[in-house]
């Protein structure tokens, strides 16, 4: 009996390894691209029934995160199809999630991700699909959109991806601290010296100047900093040295963003503070200001209960740079992944829902005061606006020069030595000039 | 029947084959091939290496001028001495305390044990909410009484003046019950009659303790602190969660080889080979140490 039972359960053991080596072979097995070829007819309209995963960045304070969610519903309702959602908040974190999700097989079907140089490496390895082979089954794919403007892949200039609403960055200030501080609010005529005076004195009146954590999210006041010694024409391009214009450019940003540090203008805690921590400095108003992107009007106007006491304004600005030149673009959009497009069960529910995601209606909905590429242009419904909405709106309407954060120009890896390594720039114990060598070494490897 | 079936040795490669291709597959294939990688040029995890990096060991001559690599060392090493003097010192202490007691011992047990069973980043959320700079549990009781000013909102950045001591505290406090359990599990095999006839000879406790206890649990503890060391150089989610990207320089071999996974493959593979060779190297020393006890004590 109790051979029987040793072997009986030897072979239990034998077998639910090939069972494992069995089920996983029948949920990677990827079908051929002959089911899509077949699928020739096939409209975007699927079915239903159909469950996809889905990633994008509409989470947490981001203004989208609740039209996000509605839009995910309206689609469910009208479909029968479900989505399975791993939004998060963008931050270096989720972009090492998403790489790894990619390296282990675990992509989502449909991912909304940065179309610059973040994705090269899916697209290099062949992971997402191209809108022109999605074109050939669903013609109509982004068609209301602007090819030009969809954000073609720096590795190989093929438009993998079809954005939604562009961004800009501005800087956000709390009125009611300014006032208590007895500074006015700075407006596109604050040159950087006059904004350092401002600083000052919101520091000697007990307040903390500038909400920001330089451990987790320097990104802002980087792209600021170093635009302050460059121009809308020549910030989106990445030096070929630390030695020439641009190379000292960054150094000099980097410099300016250590002298912020030593007057004691950020958060005390700023080299270990996480990003929520900063923000809640400004939003409990014991902070003044705060740069971030469009996408945060929402996330103040959800955690303050006054928000007449928030604007927006321009980042002062020095050289050659005037205030009204921002920093914006379209950095972001739906890609469909080699995972998600060649499961015959899903095709269609994924093309479906990159074509609702991105349709006029939504886009409008999104956009809020951001730039589209769509043909028809966005038509935000301004009536349910906020004070802070219709001074972003102002704000977007303002900018006398536009540049994409030449951050996107650098992938993860490149950009440690600066965003993951600030505190030792600030510290002093590693030279600015040496960072931005250090990043050129790594981007150019 | 029963000596029948001990003596078939024919069932035997049915539990063990399974077993071996498991432990193959997880965990000796991934480790040689580990070891090749941190020799190979990888651009992207999860793709093979192509060629051979240039010089070959040009990975183990960066990590010898890496500052951060050295500071993970350092810190390591300060990690090792904390857990066998906090996780395993402790838990003796707590083990030796616990078996002297009639009433109440299953309680400590559970206590002691209980931060096992709480995952890592659970942990670490909770900690950093303790250590939080602004309405941080340790900074509101130190405002609380006294300690620091609260008319001017006085507080202290624990994550960046006392970075190490705030890393180490949950990390030591999150094992000692495991240690604690391995150890009691050791009490309970010393015989009493030793004890008894120690007590008949008029021996005081600190005098059984220090001759028959400790003695008779070197064993245990040499277990604990091989498993100290070895945990302690690869120590990861509960730093990782509390100090990304090893701010306030407290980087440790595991979180800085994890930093590197995704940038720098095959970098991460050579600090990972150098964290095994320092585990076994280290373990070696541990046993080696504790075998020379044994002898010193029977001579």
């Amino acid at each position: 009996m109790k051979k029987a039972t040793a072997l009986l359960l030897s072979g239990m053991m034998a077998l639910s390894m090939v069972g494992c080596g069995a089920s996983d072979t029948a949920t990677t097995e990827e079908p051929t691209t002959d089911t899509a070829a077949e699928a020739e007819d096939t409209t975007s309209a699927p079915e239903g029934g159909v469950t996809i995963q889905v990633t994008t960045t509409y989470a947490g304070e981001d203004t989208n995160a609740q039209n996000y969610k509605d839009a995910v519903a309206a689609w469910e309702a009208e479909t029968g199809n479900k989505v399975e959602d791993s939004s998060a908040t963008s931050d270096e974190t989720f972009k090492s999630r998403i790489v790894t999700d990619f390296e282990a097989g675990s992509e989502p079907d449909v991912l909304f991700y940065f179309n610059g140089v973040d994705s090269n490496q899916f697209v290099e390895q062949g992971k997402v699909v191209s809108v022109d082979e999605i074109r050939e089954t669903y013609p109509d794919y982004a068609s209301n959109m602007k090819d030009d403007l969809l954000g073609a892949s720096p590795a190989d200039g093929v438009n993998y991806s079809v954005p939604v609403n562009g961004y800009w960055e501005g800087m956000f200030v709390n009125k009611e601290v300014c006032e208590a501080a007895g500074v006015e609010v700075p407006t596109a005529d604050t040159t950087w010296e006059e904004f350092m005076d401002i600083c000052a004195t919101i520091k000697d009146a007990g307040y903390t100047p500038i909400a920001c954590s330089l451990q987790e999210v320097p990104h802002y006041w980087f792209e600021y900093a170093i635009y302050n010694h460059q121009d809308a024409k020549t910030h989106n391009t990445l030096p070929t040295s630390a030695d020439d214009e641009i190379g000292q450019a960054w150094a000099a940003g980097l410099n300016d963003i250590k002298g912020l540090y030593e007057d004691g203008f950020l958060p005390e805690n700023t080299l270990t503070a996480t990003d929520a921590e900063t923000f809640q400095l400004f939003t409990e108003d014991k902070a003044a200001f705060l740069i971030d992107g469009s996408w945060k009007v929402g996330g103040i106007e959800s955690a303050v209960d006054d928000i007449e006491n928030f604007t927006v304004t321009h980042v002062p600005g020095m050289g050659n740079r005037k205030s009204t030149d921002e920093i914006g673009g379209l950095s972001m959009g739906y890609f469909i992944t080699r995972k998600g497009y060649d499961d015959a069960d899903k095709q269609a529910a994924c093309v479906s829902f990159v074509e609702y995601m991105t349709s006029d209606e939504v886009v409008s909905k999104f956009a809020g005061t951001s730039v589209t590429a769509l043909k028809n242009g966005a038509k935000p419904d301004t009536s349910s606006f906020t004070a802070l909405g219709n001074a972003a709106l102002e704000y977007a309407g303002s900018f006398t020069g536009i540049s994409p954060a030449v951050q996107d120009n650098l992938n993860e890896a490149a950009r440690a030595p600066i965003f993951g390594d600030m505190a030792s720039i600030v510290k002093g114990s590693v030279d600015a000039a040496d960072a931005v060598a250090e990043v050129l070494s790594i981007a150019n490897e | 029947m029963t000596a029948r079936i001990y003596k078939n040795k024919k069932a035997v490669p049915f539990f063990l084959i399974p077993a071996f291709l498991f432990m193959f597959v997880y965990l000796y294939y991934p480790f040689v091939q580990n070891i090749i990688n941190s020799f190979m040029h990888i651009k992207y995890i999860g793709t093979s290496g192509g060629e051979l990096n240039t010089p070959v060991l040009k990975n183990y001559i960066t990590m010898i001028q890496d500052p951060k690599m050295l500071i993970a060392l350092k810190n390591t090493g300060i990690m090792i001495i904390a857990t066998i003097i906090g996780q395993v010192g402790l838990a003796l202490l707590f083990a030796l305390l616990v078996s002297n007691i009639k009433k109440g011992s299953g309680f400590f047990r559970t206590v002691f044990f209980f931060p096992i069973v709480i995952s890592a980043t659970a942990l670490g959320l909770l900690f950093n909410l303790i250590f939080l700079y602004d309405k941080g549990m340790i900074n509101q009781i130190l405002q609380f009484v006294g300690y620091l000013d609260i008319s001017t909102n006085e507080l202290i950045d624990w994550k960046a003046e006392h970075a190490m001591f705030t890393m180490m505290t949950p990390v030591i406090w999150q094992y000692v019950g495991f240690y604690f359990v391995i150890l009691l599990t050791g009490l309970a095999g010393i015989p009493q009659e030793l004890y008894e006839a120690a007590f008949i000879d008029g021996g005081t406790k600190w005098q059984t303790v220090k001759y028959i206890t400790l003695p008779l649990l070197k064993n245990s503890i040499a277990t604990c602190v091989v498993l100290a060391v070895t945990g302690a150089l690869k120590v990861f989610d509960l730093p990782w969660t509390m100090f990304v990207n090893g701010m306030s320089d407290t980087w440790l071999t595991g979180t800085y080889m994890y930093s590197k996974v995704y940038s720098d493959a095959d970098y991460a593979s050579a600090i990972a080979v150098v964290i095994v060779v320092l585990g076994v190297v280290l373990s070696v020393v541990v046993n080696r140490i504790f075998r020379q006890d044994a002898d010193y004590d029977a001579s």
